[in-house]
């Protein structure tokens, strides 16, 4: 990386840091939302960006996590950061239980066998007590909309830093391998059961730290909005839109399309729920390896970058 | 001299399809076995049962005298095991280096844990087999023979005691024949054993120090070039018989 490069991280880090302090409470608020749906990107991408999984059962760790945090704290009135703790326990245990029967699936399959977990796990918790069953817990309310946007913050970039170690370590080529080729990466001697769990499992941290941050900061949780479906489609699009498979692409997809998304459904609310799909069709049609691969490509070929796009796909 | 690697009574079904049927053979170190048969042999299968990336219906797989039958690709390839593909299954979107950096990464003995001393090992293993230009392409811009050399390379920067070539020949001209020839005498050389599978004879003939024919999955012969190719049974599974 060039200097001017490191700087200007650097600068965006410091401006990104100072929001709390010199911004409106709606951009706190919208900033925390972001925040935080870029690093369920951030998740998503190493298991779908890197590894090639391409898993809707991240919404799964993000309600794990919410729970973990909601039952510490309200259940057993323990601090937060337990909770946090909890969370991510939950969701380790759920990725190797889970991870190592599912990950033998590839492609579509996989998809659509994660596609069914967070129905699953929504059922489950409703029927648990202890979870507050359908009616869900609320959360001692902490109005500290700051500590929630640092916290927010300091999550991204661990997220992130992850991801540029998982790029230049023998882990991360291990994954590449896998999501390049798996029979390939197997006979050269990449463990490829243990790495694809173990890419599952760091997804899943991340999403569940995720949730347990949203949960304490809206203060109630309920089993449908904690494990919910749209969101892993939205962290899907926002990774595949910025770039899976790149470090900062789903940071810039996530806060690029949140922004556009906020921005649509407070001005022209009738397109604001057509938004997303139309995205996805746009996204997979035009730049397939999202806008990371089109401003790369892009000063290269011009506009036919687009239609060599299309072309590919054989419409 | 004890064998480095062993095949005892290896059969493989493929539902009711026998592809491979009661082989058995050895491969001494530092030598080279070259694996011949018509389309549809079973010799792929038999490398694969080799490699890990099928299990034997029957049979067993030894290697440095300890049973492998049973152990996943990944470990016999850390024991040392490397192979190549005939349907070449380079890592496409990663650049050429990288291709070869995984193999250096992981390979025999569990690899270079650093990622810089594994891309130095590749950047080697791509310049031995002629590569050296190509590191900084990615791999799905390589054409044919240059991929058939990346699957070498790959397998190579693994360090492996053994090595099995799936058809690395094939599709090449007579030039780049000779010159891949040449790179697998290098290997061995270096006291890697090499089981190869080939079809053009001339070139299978002058490399290998001992041939096996496989018919419809069946071992029809094994012993020096010139006892095989005289042998009227390999004769006749590849040109048929003579009709008097």
């Amino acid at each position: 990386m060039k200097a001017w490069q490191k700087g200007s991280l650097v600068v965006a880090l410091l401006v990104l840091v100072g929001v709390p302090w010199y911004g409106s409470d709606v951009l706190v608020q919208f900033g925390i939302s972001t925040l935080l749906l870029a690093v369920l990107a951030q998740g998503w991408n190493i298991i779908g960006g890197y590894t090639g999984y391409a898993s809707f059962g991240n919404s799964v760790f993000y309600g794990l996590g919410s729970y973990g945090v909601a039952i510490a704290m309200v259940q057993w009135h323990l601090p937060f950061g337990v909770g946090m703790g909890f969370g991510v326990v939950l969701a380790v245990v759920f990725a190797v239980l889970l991870g190592i029967p599912v990950l033998r699936l590839k492609g579509h399959y996989f998809a659509i066998a994660t596609l069914a977990l967070s129905q699953v796990m929504a059922a489950i918790v409703s029927n648990i007590p202890l979870a507050g069953q359908n009616i869900g817990l609320v959360l001692p309310p902490l109005n500290n909309d700051r500590l929630f946007y640092e916290l927010s913050l300091g999550l991204l970039v661990v997220a992130t830093l992850t991801i540029f170690w998982l790029t230049r370590s023998r882990f991360g080529f291990g994954l590449i391998a896998i999501r390049e080729n798996e029979e390939g990466a197997a006979v050269m001697g990449v463990n490829t059961t243990l790495y694809k769990v173990m890419a599952f499992a760091l997804s899943g941290i991340f999403s569940a730290l995720a949730g347990g941050i949203h949960a304490y900061w809206i203060t109630f949780l309920d089993p449908d909005s904690a494990f919910d479906i749209s969101l892993n489609v939205k962290m899907i699009i926002m990774a595949v839109f910025g770039g899976a498979g790149t470090v900062l692409g789903p940071i810039v997809g996530a806060v690029s399309l949140s922004a556009i998304s906020e921005f649509l459904s407070s001005e022209v609310t009738s397109i604001a729920g057509l938004f997303f799909g139309i995205v996805i069709v746009a996204a997979v049609v035009l730049m397939p390896r999202g806008l990371a691969d089109m401003f790369r490509r892009f000063r290269k070929t011009g506009w036919r970058y687009f239609s060599e796009n299309i072309r590919a796909h054989k419409l | 001299m004890t064998a480095l690697l062993e095949v005892r009574h290896a059969t493989r079904r493929f539902a009711g399809l026998v592809a491979v049927s009661d082989v058995s053979f050895t491969l001494a170190p530092g030598e080279i076995l070259g694996l011949i048969g018509p389309n549809g042999a079973g010799k792929t299968t038999l490398i694969s049962l080799i490699s890990g990336t099928l299990a034997p219906s029957e049979g067993e797989v030894l290697f440095e005298g300890k049973s492998i039958t049973h152990q996943p690709a990944f470990r016999r390839a850390r024991l040392g095991i490397g192979r190549t593909f005939q349907i070449m299954r380079p890592f496409p979107g990663l650049s050429v280096l990288d291709n070869v950096a995984v193999g250096a990464l992981f390979g025999h003995g569990g690899g270079q844990a650093q990622l810089a001393k594994a891309r130095e090992q590749a950047r080697s293993s791509l310049e031995f087999v002629g590569l050296g230009k190509f590191i900084d392409q990615r791999a799905d811009e390589l054409g044919g023979p240059g991929r058939k050399r990346l699957e070498l390379a790959k397998a190579l920067a693994m360090q492996p005691k053994v090595l099995l070539c799936d058809e690395v020949m094939a599709g090449l001209n007579h030039v780049e024949i000779d010159e891949v020839i040449d790179v697998i005498r290098k290997v061995r050389d270096q006291g890697i054993s090499i089981l190869v599978i080939e079809h053009v004879i001339k070139a299978i003939k002058s490399l290998s120090d001992r041939l096996l024919v496989l018919h419809h999955g069946v071992k029809i012969a094994d012993g020096t070039s010139d006892e095989v190719l005289a042998n009227p049974t390999v004769v006749q599974a590849y040109l048929g018989k003579k009709r008097t």
